[in-house]
C-alpha cells in the first residue's frame, strides 16, 4: 500500500513538471446566457509569448476575462488547466496568487486609494509575504524608472483621471512587480503612443526574459514590432480560427482578417507547423 | 450625581433650580425658562415627520430618563480617553483641551495654552464662562434665542443644558494649533440625559480650529440603559475668520444622540466642518450652515460608517442669505450588516442670494445586504442667477472594482475593505487639520475591518 501511494504521487510530480503552463481545451463561455467563446484551444509553455490577434468583438477580452474567474463569464464546458490543474471554479485571488495576471484593457479606478499604497497590498497579496518598506521601495523606484512612470503616480489614486497611456504603464508597472508565471496583456498597446510604446514593450521583454510566459492581445500588428511573439493566433467569433509564426501577423497586416477564413489552410497551417514545434498549440485553420 | 426625572411637570423646577445653582444672571435662567415655555408646546416628533423620518423616536418615553448635573469636580489632569489621546498623537501639541467625563472619573478638566489666554481668547466649560465672562456670553446667547422655530430636542437643550463649553477667539488672533474637546457620556443601567451645548464664537480675521469628540465607556454589553445626548452647536464665523471644525461621534449601542449644528458666516468667513459618524444606536443631526453677509464661503463633509442595526439620520441645510456666497456639502456614507441611514438635504436660496453657488452630494455604498439607506434632496431657489448642483448615489460596492482587486490577489472582504477605505479618504482629505485625515482614517479602517 504504502509503496504504491509513494509511487503514485512521484508520478503526479513528473506529470505536473511536463504540464503546460497554460492548456485552454474547448473552453465555452457565456455572458449573460449568450455564448461569447464558442470552443478555445490553446497551449502556452513556460516563458513562451504568444500573440492573440483578432477584430474588436470577437472575444478577445473574454477569454482574458474568463482565464482570470470574472464571476459575470460563465465557462460553460471545456478546460482551463494552468500547471495541469483546473482553476475554472477557482476565485480570482487564488488564480493570482498561482501566478496568472490580467493587465486590463480598461484598467478600473479606485479612487481614494493611492496607487503606493495599492501597489504595496497587492504585491504582499499575490507574492504571500509583507515585503519590507525599504525592499519594496528599491525594487518599485528601479522599476519605475524603466517604465518611465513619474514619482507623483505614486500618490494618486489608482486610474483615477488617468490618461489612456498613464493607465496602460500602470498596468504593465504592477505586473513587473508581481511577477506572473502568466501575463496576458489584454490590448496593453492601445492609447499608447510610440515612444510609450516602445517602454512599455521594454517591460514586457524584461519579464519575458525572466520566464513570464506572455498572451498578448491585440487588434494590431503594430506592437509586434517591439514585443516578438513566438506563436501568433488568430481570434475570430470566439475561437481562433488560425495559428502560425509571427510571420502571420505580418501576412494579416496586409491582407486584413477576411482573407483567413477564405482562404490558404495549406499555408497558414505550415506556418504553425514551423513555427510550432514544441508547443501544441491552436487548432490549425480549417482543422475543424 | 443628583438626579431628576425628565417628564414635563417637574422640568420646570429644575430648570429654575439649574440656573441657581449655576448662579446664572437672570436673564439666563428667563431664557431657559422661555425655552421651556415654548418646549411645552411643542410636539413631539415621531418617525412619521419629515425631518425625523425612520429615526425611531417613538420609542423614547423622556420621563424615564435621568438628567445629569454639571460636573463640578476638576480634574488636575485631563482624565483619560482613549480617543483623546489618539487625537493628540496625531494632530500634535492641543492649543487646549476640555473633557466632560461622564463616564468613568466623574470629573470635568479644561487648559489652554497661556499664551492664547493672554491673547484673550476663552476656552472653558460653559457654566464657568457664564460666571466669568457674563457680558460676552450674553451677547453671544442673544444669537441664539429660543423660537418656536426650534423643535422640541432643540428647546430641551436650551432649557436645560448642563455641560458644554465656550470658545472665543478676538480679532485677528490667529491659532494653527487645534482645540480639542471631549465628552465621555453616561452610560449604565438607568436612562440618562446630557445636554451639551457648545458656542464658537470668533471675531474678524481670527482663525481657529476645534475637534470634538463624543463618546462613552460602554462595551456595549450592559444594554439596558439608554443615553440620551442631545447637543447645540453654535459656531459663529466673524468677517474674514476662518473656522475648521471636527465633530466625532464614536459612541455604543446604547446612546441616543441628537446634534444640531448651527453657523453662521459673516463677511468673507470660511468654514471647513467635518461631521464622522462612527458609532451609535441612533444619531441624529441637523447641521445647518446660513451664509448672512457676502463672500461667506462654507465647506461640508460628512463621513459616515454604520455596523450592526445603528441608525443615521442626517439633516443638512445650506442656506444663502445674500448675494455672491458659495457652500459645498459632500457626505459619504457606508453601511454594514443591517445598519441604515436617511440623508436629507435642503438647499435654500433667497430671492436676492444672486450668484450664489452650492453644491450637494451624497453617496451610499451598501455594504450589508440588508443595509438600507435614503437619500432625499431639496431645493428651494429663488434667485436666478445662481449655480447649484446635487446629486445622490446608493448602492453596493462597484463588481469591477471588486474584480480588479480580486486579481491583484486580494479576496473579496480584503478588496471591498480597501474600496470602502478609499471611499472616505477622498473626503477626508479635504479635511484642513493637519493629521486628521490619519486619525479618522485609521477610527474608519479600525470599524471596517472589525
Ligand atoms: N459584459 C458583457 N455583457 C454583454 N456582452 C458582452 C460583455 N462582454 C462582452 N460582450 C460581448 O461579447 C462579444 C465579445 O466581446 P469582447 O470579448 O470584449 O471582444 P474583444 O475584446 O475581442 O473586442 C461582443 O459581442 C460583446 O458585445
Ligand atoms: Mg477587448
Amino acid at each position: 500500500m504504502t509503496s504504491k501511494n509513494t509511487s503514485k504521487s512521484t508520478a503526479e510530480n513528473t506529470s505536473e513538471k511536463v504540464a503546460p503552463l497554460l492548456q485552454i481545451v474547448d473552453l465555452h463561455v457565456s455572458v449573460e446566457d449568450k455564448e461569447i467563446l464558442k470552443g478555445v484551444n490553446l497551449t502556452i509553455n513556460a516563458g513562451e509569448i504568444h500573440a492573440i490577434m483578432g477584430r474588436n468583438g470577437s472575444g478577445k477580452s473574454t477569454l482574458s476575462y474568463a482565464l482570470m474567474g470574472h464571476p459575470r463569464y460563465k465557462v460553460t464546458s471545456g478546460k482551463m488547466l494552468y500547471k495541469g490543474q483546473e482553476v475554472g471554479e477557482m476565485s480570482p485571488d487564488q488564480r493570482a496568487k498561482l501566478g496568472m495576471a490580467l493587465a486590463f484593457q480598461y484598467p478600473v479606478a479606485i479612487p481614494g486609494v493611492s496607487v503606493s499604497n495599492f501597489l504595496r497590498k497587492t504585491v504582499n497579496a499575490v507574492r504571500g509575504r509583507d515585503i519590507p518598506v525599504k525592499e519594496f521601495r528599491l525594487e518599485l523606484k528601479a522599476l519605475m524608472a524603466k517604465l518611465g512612470v513619474k514619482d507623483e503616480f505614486l500618490s494618486r489614486y489608482v486610474n483615477d483621471g488617468f490618461s489612456g497611456g498613464e493607465k496602460k504603464r500602470l498596468e504593465i508597472l504592477q505586473l513587473s512587480m508581481l511577477k506572473p508565471l502568466l501575463a496576458i496583456l489584454d490590448e496593453t498597446d492601445s492609447g499608447l503612443d510610440i515612444d510609450a510604446l516602445k517602454t512599455v514593450s521594454e517591460g514586457i521583454n524584461v519579464m519575458a526574459q525572466a520566464d513570464t510566459a506572455v498572451l498578448l492581445i491585440t487588434h494590431y500588428q503594430r506592437m509586434l514590432n517591439y514585443v516578438q511573439p513566438q506563436f501568433v493566433h488568430v481570434f475570430q467569433d470566439g475561437k481562433i480560427v488560425a495559428s502560425g509564426g509571427k510571420e502571420l501577423a505580418l501576412e494579416l497586416e496586409d491582407r486584413g482578417y477576411e482573407w483567413v477564413t477564405q482562404e490558404s489552410v495549406d499555408e497558414s497551417a505550415s506556418a504553425q507547423a514551423k513555427a510550432n514545434s514544441s508547443s501544441a498549440a491552436a487548432t490549425p485553420v480549417g482543422a475543424k | 450625581m443628583a438626579e431628576s426625572k425628565l417628564a414635563n411637570t417637574i422640568a420646570k423646577e429644575r430648570v429654575a433650580d439649574l440656573a441657581q445653582r449655576n448662579g446664572e444672571p437672570t436673564w439666563l435662567k428667563d431664557a431657559r425658562l422661555a425655552a421651556w415655555e415654548i418646549y411645552l408646546q411643542s410636539p413631539m416628533p415621531t418617525a412619521r415627520d419629515d425631518d425625523w423620518r425612520k429615526t425611531e423616536i417613538d420609542n423614547i418615553d423622556l420621563s424615564t430618563f435621568i438628567t445629569t448635573d454639571p460636573l463640578t469636580n476638576k480634574a488636575a489632569k485631563a482624565p483619560t480617553m482613549e480617543l483623546v489621546q489618539s487625537a493628540i498623537e496625531k494632530l500634535g501639541e492641543p492649543a487646549g483641551i476640555f473633557v466632560d467625563d461622564y463616564s468613568v472619573s466623574q470629573s470635568q478638566f479644561s487648559s489652554v495654552n497661556t499664551d492664547l489666554a493672554k491673547q484673550g481668547v476663552i476656552f472653558m466649560p460653559l457654566i464657568e464662562a457664564i460666571e466669568k465672562h457674563p457680558e460676552l456670553v450674553k451677547k453671544i446667547f442673544e444669537q441664539g434665542t429660543a423660537s418656536s422655530d426650534d423643535d422640541k430636542f432643540t428647546l430641551m437643550n436650551k432649557a436645560l443644558f448642563n455641560s458644554g463649553l465656550l470658545l472665543y477667539v478676538p480679532k485677528n488672533v490667529v491659532i494653527e494649533a487645534p482645540f480639542v474637546s471631549a465628552v465621555n457620556l453616561p452610560v449604565g443601567k438607568t436612562n440618562h440625559a446630557v445636554f451639551p451645548r457648545v458656542f464658537v464664537a470668533t471675531e474678524a480675521n481670527s482663525q481657529v480650529t476645534l475637534v470634538s469628540i463624543f463618546s462613552d465607556a460602554s462595551d456595549n454589553t450592559d444594554v439596558n440603559g439608554t443615553t440620551l445626548s442631545n447637543s447645540i452647536f453654535e459656531i459663529t464665523v466673524g468677517a474674514g475668520a476662518k473656522v475648521t471644525v471636527m465633530t466625532v461621534d464614536k459612541l455604543s449601542k446604547q446612546v441616543f444622540a441628537v446634534n444640531r449644528v448651527r453657523t453662521h458666516l459673516h463677511r468673507d468667513g470660511v468654514l471647513n466642518l467635518t461631521t464622522a459618524g462612527l458609532g451609535g444606536k441612533q444619531i441624529k443631526s441637523v447641521i445647518e450652515t446660513v451664509m448672512v453677509e457676502q463672500g461667506a464661503s462654507s465647506d461640508i463633509r460628512g463621513v459616515v460608517l454604520g455596523d450592526g442595526s445603528e441608525h443615521y439620520s442626517y439633516n443638512t441645510i445650506q442656506k444663502h442669505t445674500c448675494p455672491d456666497t458659495t457652500s459645498n456639502i459632500n457626505f459619504r456614507v457606508a453601511l454594514k450588516d443591517t445598519s441604515s441611514s436617511v440623508y436629507q438635504g435642503i438647499v435654500v436660496v433667497d430671492k436676492i442670494a444672486q450668484r450664489t453657488a452650492a453644491f450637494q452630494s451624497n453617496k451610499n455604498l451598501l455594504l450589508g445586504t440588508e443595509a438600507r439607506a435614503d437619500s432625499i434632496p431639496r431645493l428651494e431657489i429663488l434667485a436666478d442667477d445662481v449655480k447649484c448642483s446635487h446629486g445622490a448615489t446608493v448602492g453596493p460596492v462597484d463588481k469591477e472594482q471588486l474584480f480588479y482587486l480580486n486579481c491583484r490577489g486580494l479576496n473579496l472582504k480584503e478588496a471591498e475593505e480597501l474600496i470602502v477605505r478609499g471611499f472616505f479618504v477622498q473626503i477626508l482629505d479635504g479635511i484642513e487639520i493637519k493629521g486628521a485625515a490619519d486619525w479618522v482614517g485609521d477610527l474608519v479602517a479600525e470599524k471596517i475591518y472589525k
